[in-house]
């Protein structure tokens, strides 16, 4: 008897975004086009974390910001939870808005600092009208509660607050609609090191209760590994290696990962050692040659671990 | 002779809320050839203390106290403004966290070093635009030529850091101090700026004082560590020694809740609360609010800064 | 760049297209006419007739095409209130002593403003910083007609040093100056404390202090330089400004400038000379505005020279 295929949380289908950069010092009008991100397959099961991992410029913060259509996709097409959301319209995206929610890396300025605390956590449900304002307020105040705030702190503003409180408030806010899929964007890449192990603990605890999907996006390898069970390997807008995260570390195929998980400083003194640090041309030269349908192909060298290759 | 010698810094500035107390008692020296590292968390204090020995806080509103501030044996306290000039650039250099904006927008990145090299040494323009050229070249950028006519805006983060790296070395310093020099940069860039940076201090033979909330920048870069917390000196000694055993019960939790130690997806031992209102702090040792093994004394009087074995010190009343 | 200047040249075109369409429309909606006045009144047939022969009982849109079909050849009529010359012979006679008494007093007032401006942001929240603000502020909070006043009280009737109206002598215009350099002084001391304060608190500074870079330097070749930017787009817009003459100004120093003649042509329905006055000043701010942007865009690197490599 054939088990059903789960529907994934989030699934991305050749998600391509180009930019269009109007070019100096010509008469006319003209743009360069920039392929912010090129043929990106991703999928992010129900109930899981998925690291999407990248250095500046690599396309992963606009791969996250397509997949929650904050940036609309120059083609391919996005699914949450089955459903097709590339090409809704504002009024029918609307009540889809509560799968799919995002916590960015500046908690700062992501609170308004007009509002109190108990306000910003209560104004999604404020927005999608679900509960009288007394309910949206407790609701609000137990979800500070969950993420580690007391509930005392509803009247505070963002201002009082320090880095990880923010952020422990701005995931309140994304969670107390309980969406399924929640995109973080280098949520703690602003904190200090015992605040990010605070974080990290709260994102795991919430992940395991509410049953939710996350899309962790990060340049922080270190953080990537203790929080997530995929690993998407991001470089010049295309996914240059995914598998599951152990095997990443253990048995990481593509030069690029590779470069990247050298670079990462080391954890004790007597493992220091010299580095060899390679060029992208020297990258692009030592891209594994598999056989594959065509060039800049993700091909599987392993159940579940896929790497870009090239003809040989 | 120490290049650096502070000796019970104290610094604070006066606020609305009350007096922020950035910096309590603080002792440091570092010796010539060595390497430091000042580890802490936002709030510990670790880059005030380096612009305060540099004398680059503004006073006021900034007051700063200390039994001893030497560097490369001049009082940095007495000094009068002149000296101070002469001293920064020349016998201590600093590189600073974000590159983006250490530089003046409006001026090219050739006028801004051979400005440096022109207030310290006796060069004519070309000869200090040669030997811009030069560092540039020694800090790995292959195009100097174009670089040094360019505007800051024009390269990248990774390029303005090495920029700075060469200007600050461009007066042969005795002394180094690099204040989160890699945090705003990505992974790969930041392993070679902390490659170029131990290189460059083992060939030029300088004091090198690096500012971190980074323990893997501290185990990849320094000799000799010192941990602070809530403007005061928790723990110090040779870094592989506070790696492999820490004694403060601060330095223990930090090591323990890094994550990417240990494979597999897991929780990290954290440290519960949040760090200390600078403006308020705790009574007695910083830590103890948020300590698994502090005591009643631990609430109530600061514990000193003493030695643990020959080469290590810790401020713990469980230690003593 | 080219690109930029003449897309912002057409939109000058427009912007004094719309104006004098607005401008045109709201003159004629004031009530009455040039012969409405009750120092010499005349009849209504008497009145009719003038009007008739001034143009002014054809439609207003015929009105306009013709002041503008005039305009577009540098005819702008013959003002009412002074029939014996042209509008341009009338401008050439007034705006000379305005623009000798107000460019001069921009020119004094805003250097005069700068160094103010840089004290009080060097020894910020010290008695130097609170003089010049305060000073900076009653130039610009107390009317510029009560500075005269006083100017003419203290100079004039008490010391007697300066004479305390006319025309011919340049020693009687040292007061006038005086008054048209309040403003500017005060407006360019409070831009440059702000905008020095703004670059002073700048990181790049702090790092020019760390490599021992002498404070002086860092002030008058740094700190200066980008602080300045700001302050070039005022300049011009302030200069055209002050140098087409201040009424009241004007009006206690008993100088033949081309301030009175802004309120009397309203007053008299002088429409020639009221539309010349606001087409010129209309121009001439959008050349300034124009000229300020392509400056600054020369001047800062940003703009200038293009973005990564």
């Amino acid at each position: 008897m054939n088990q059903p295929v789960p529907i994934p949380a989030l699934e991305l289908r050749s998600l391509s975004k180009t930019f269009y950069l109007p070019r100096r010092g010509s008469f006319l009008p003209r743009t360069t086009a920039h392929h912010a991100v090129t043929d990106v397959n991703l999928i992010l099961p129900q109930n899981a974390i998925l690291g999407l991992v990248g250095e500046s410029g690599s396309g992963k913060t606009t791969t996250g910001m397509m997949a929650l259509r904050l940036v609309q996709p120059t083609s391919g097409q996005i699914h949450v939870d089955g459903t097709d959301i590339t090409h809704l319209d504002h009024v029918a995206l609307k009540p889809l808005r509560r799968k799919m929610q995002v916590v960015f890396q500046d908690s700062y300025s992501a609170l308004d600092p007009m509002m109190t605390l108990s306000q910003i956590v209560a104004e999604p449900l404020h927005i999608h009208a679900q509960g009288t304002p007394a309910e949206q307020i407790e609701s609000a105040l137990a979800m500070m509660e969950r993420t580690g705030l007391h509930r005392s702190y509803g009247s505070r503003y963002p201002h009082e607050l320090s880095g990880g409180q923010r952020q422990r408030v701005a995931i309140a806010r994304a969670l107390i609609l309980r969406p399924s899929v929640l995109v973080a964007d280098e949520p703690t890449s602003a904190l200090d090191v015992s605040v990010k192990a605070q974080i990290i603990n709260l994102l795991l605890d919430l992940q395991a209760e509410m049953g939710l999907s996350i899309l962790f996006i990060s340049h922080d390898l270190s953080v990537v590994r203790s929080l997530t069970d995929t690993v998407a390997v991001m470089w010049g807008g295309r996914i240059v290696e995914q598998a599951a995260t152990e095997t990443i570390f253990a048995d990481a195929r593509h030069p690029y990962t590779r470069g990247l998980l050298d670079a990462i400083p080391v954890l004790n003194p007597r493992d220091r050692r010299q580095r060899q640090f390679l060029t992208r041309e020297q990258i692009q030269s030592q891209i594994p040659r598999i056989c594959g349908p065509k060039t800049g192909q993700l091909v599987q060298v392993a159940p579940g671990h896929l790497v870009e290759a090239v003809q040989p | 002779m120490p290049l650096v010698d502070i000796e019970n810094l104290t610094v604070s500035f006066p606020q609305h809320e009350g007096v922020v107390q950035a910096v309590r008692g603080m002792t440091l020296r570092l010796n010539p050839g060595e390497s430091l590292g000042i580890v802490g968390e936002s709030g510990s204090g670790k880059s005030v203390t380096c612009m305060a020995v540099m004398r680059l806080l503004r006073q006021p509103p900034a007051r700063i106290s200390a039994d001893k501030l030497e560097l490369g044996g001049i009082d940095m306290l007495r000094a009068s403004p002149r000296q101070l000039a002469a001293t920064r650039g020349r016998v201590a250099a600093m590189v600073f966290q974000d590159p983006m904006t250490a530089f003046d927008p409006v001026f090219t990145i050739g006028h801004q070093i051979t400005e440096t090299i022109r207030a310290h040494r006796d060069l004519s323009k070309s000869q200090a635009w040669s030997e811009a050229a030069a560092l540039l070249t020694r800090v790995e950028i292959k195009l100097p030529g174009q670089v040094l006519v360019s505007y800051p805006h024009q390269l990248s983060g990774g390029m303005l850091q090495r920029a700075m790296i060469a200007m600050a070395l461009s007066c042969r310093p005795q002394i180094l101090f690099a204040d989160e020099p890699t945090t705003a940069l990505d992974v790969t860039i930041q392993a070679q700026i902390l490659a170029l940076i131990k290189d460059l201090q083992a060939e030029f033979g300088m004091g090198l004082i690096m500012v971190t909330h980074d323990l893997g920048v501290v185990a990849e870069t320094v000799d000799r560590v010192v941990v602070m917390y809530g403007g005061r000196v928790m723990e110090e000694g040779p870094v592989q020694e506070i790696f492999d055993t820490p004694a403060h019960p601060y330095t223990k939790a930090l090591m323990g809740s890094i994550p990417g130690r240990l494979p597999g997806k897991q929780r990290l031992v954290e440290i519960p609360g949040a760090s200390p209102n600078p403006a308020d702090p705790p009574t007695g040792c910083p830590f103890h609010p948020r300590c698994t093994v502090a005591d009643a004394r631990c609430g109530t009087d600061a514990p000193a800064f003493a030695a643990i074995t020959a080469n290590r010190a810790a401020a713990c009343w469980r230690l003593q | 760049m080219i690109r930029y200047i003449l897309g912002r040249l057409i939109s000058v075109a427009l912007t004094f297209t719309v104006v004098s369409v607005i401008v045109f429309l709201m003159m004629h909606a004031v009530p009455g006419g040039p012969f409405d006045g009750n120092d010499m009144p005349v009849n209504d047939a008497v009145k009719a007739k003038l009007n008739a022969s001034l143009g002014l009982d054809r439609p207003l849109h015929i009105q306009y095409f013709k002041y503008m079909w005039g305009v577009l050849h540098f005819d702008f009529g013959i003002p009412f209130q002074s029939p014996g010359e042209t509008v341009l012979q009338l401008l050439a006679r007034a705006w000379p002593p305005s623009l000798i008494l107000g460019g001069s007093g921009v020119l004094i007032g805003a250097p005069l403003g700068i160094l103010l401006g840089i004290a009080a942001a060097l020894r910020r929240n010290t008695w130097v910083d609170y003089l010049a603000s305060a000073f900076a502020t009653l130039g610009l909070t107390v009317p510029v007609f009560v500075i005269s006043m006083m100017l003419i009280m203290v100079f004039a009737v008490w010391l007697g040093w300066l004479p305390a109206s006319g025309w011919d002598r340049p020693y009687s215009w040292i007061l006038p100056i005086a008054a048209y350099a309040a403003i500017p002084m005060a407006t360019y001391a409070r831009y440059t404390r702000s905008a020095m304060l703004d670059v002073l608190n700048k990181p790049f500074v702090t790092v020019l202090r760390a490599k021992g870079i002498s404070e002086r330097r860092i002030i008058f070749q740094h700190v200066l330089r980008n602080a300045a930017l700001p302050m070039i787009t005022v300049f011009l817009p302030m200069f055209i400004g002050t140098a087409t003459g201040s009424i009241f100004v004007e009006a206690m120093f008993r100088v033949p400038g081309l301030g009175a003649y802004f309120v009397s042509s309203i007053n008299l329905r002088d429409y020639p000379l009221e539309m010349a006055l606001i087409l010129m000043i209309t121009f001439m701010f959008c050349i300034a505005y124009l000229i300020s942007d392509i400056v600054y865009a020369l001047v800062n690197p940003r703009i200038r020279v293009g973005g990564r490599q």
